[in-house]
């Protein structure tokens, strides 16, 4: 499978001068069991480590992380990949495959020190490869966090709320009045329950009496006396 | 008869208010005021109807009077300071409509007076009744902070968790939510002011 070279000599510090279907399995560190991944990892001859090559893999780092939950990659983005890396159809949904979960695992143990990262492959993983992926990790690492805090399990959030205040004039009860009265409506979004659809956002209206809102209001000013002496710790 | 303007209602009451009205003077003073303190109590709690009831069965009872005449009389006496609570009277008016139906001096000034030292009591009952809708019943939060996830070993978000009880026209439901620190520090800004507006309204 090792396809020659064309004249052009190799930038790499590595005496390969071709590079070909390379199959790695590692244990994955910090975990009970032996994981083995397999990463088929095909790059094009002697271009690795141009530009253009370093962009195409930084997108395919990103696309598998976008997908790393789902069972089936679009089949757009398998066409794409495969066309790229020149690899057939399965193999670049297996490729994508393995690259989310190692980026998962990069995510999953956080920490941006180089050395941290560089155990997460095995000895004798590639080096300019490692040290490659390892640089795109560093560099994506604060975005993928925050993706993976908002797809966290949690309640329904609070994505907005309204108030107005009302004045009560008169009732059944009472023919002439002059109550005020506060209206809150919070706009709440479920978690999504299908990757293809954005959940949908509920509105919950609530009265309250000016007796309702002071209590309320002192059950917020504990929260947040007890948040402030949290952060004063 | 002339016809004389009431404040309690718009038209004329009906000849029957007249003649239940000649009974209470017939009533001791005593039993009167028995008797006045009965519709002071329903008018400030109106849900306790079964109180009333016996109430009034006990009062039939002890002084010899038929229960079903007494009730017919009681809810022409009760008809006339109920609509004058939803007009809001004050005590004379209330006064001059007793006497105009034909109550002795001395029970209609009775009744003025406790009216008057009742007024604010039976003000905030009727207030109470009004409608609300969506009544926020009782609200429970607890915040903490993420440890660890399955994507992420350590994570150290803050988060805070609502629970609304609300009272539907149907029941009473209750919805969850969750806040980010921001979020809820902007609540908390908007709440202060909603509250000042009140205060100043009020």
């Amino acid at each position: 499978m090792c396809r020659a070279v064309k004249g052009s000599a190799c930038k790499s510090v590595v005496s390969l001068s071709c590079y070909n279907l390379q199959c790695f399995s590692w244990i994955s560190e910090g975990s009970n069991e032996t994981l083995e991944f397999s990463i088929f990892f095909v790059a094009r001859k002697n271009k690795i480590f141009d530009a253009p090559n370093k962009e195409a893999v930084l997108k395919t780092c990103q696309e598998a992380f976008l997908y790393r939950d789902r069972r089936n990659v679009p089949d757009a983005v398998l066409d794409r990949v495969a066309q790229q890396y020149n690899v057939s159809k399965v193999q670049a949904s297996k490729l994508l495959k393995a690259v989310g979960t190692l980026m998962k695992n990069a995510v999953f143990q956080g920490s941006t020190d180089p050395a941290d990262l560089i155990k997460l492959f095995p000895d004798d993983f590639h080096k300019s490869l490692r040290d490659l992926l390892a640089k795109i990790m560093i560099e994506s690492m604060a975005s993928w966090k925050s993706q993976a805090v908002n797809n966290q399990v949690s309640l329904p959030r609070m994505v907005d709320f309204d108030w107005r205040v009302d004045i009560k004039t008169s009732s059944d009860s009472i023919a002439r009045m002059s109550v005020p009265t506060c209206l809150l409506q919070m706009k709440v979004q479920d978690n999504p329950l299908r990757v293809d659809q954005v959940p949908n956002v509920s509105n919950i209206s609530v009265e309250l009496s000016k007796e309702t809102l002071d209590t309320m209001l002192d059950g917020l000013s504990k929260i947040r006396d007890q948040l402030s002496s949290v952060a004063n710790r | 008869m002339s016809a004389k303007l009431f404040h309690y209602m718009k038209e004329t009451p009906p000849d029957s208010v007249f003649s239940d009205i000649q009974t209470l003077n017939k009533f001791q003073d005593e039993q009167y005021g028995h008797l006045v303190q009965y519709v002071f109590g329903f008018l400030t709690d109106p849900s306790k109807s079964f109180r009333l009831m016996t109430q009034l069965e006990d009062f039939a009872a002890e002084n010899g009077v038929s229960a079903g005449a007494l009730k017919n009389v009681f809810k022409s006496f009760l008809s006339i300071p109920s609509n004058a609570l939803k007009k809001s009277l004050t005590p004379e008016q209330i006064r001059e409509d007793l006497i105009n139906l034909g109550l002795s001096d001395a029970k209609a000034d009775y009744f003025g007076e406790q009216w008057k030292t009742n007024q604010l009591a039976l003000s905030r009952s009727a207030l109470g009744q009004t409608l609300m809708v969506n009544q926020l019943l009782d609200m429970e939060w607890k915040f903490g902070v993420t440890a660890a996830s399955s994507e992420l070993d350590k994570v150290g978000n803050t988060f805070l968790q609502l629970k609304l009880v609300i009272n539907t026209g149907n029941g009473v439901s209750n919805s969850y939510m969750e806040l980010t620190l921001p979020q809820f520090y902007s609540f908390l800004h908007e709440m202060e002011k909603a509250k000042a507006s009140l205060e100043y309204l009020t």
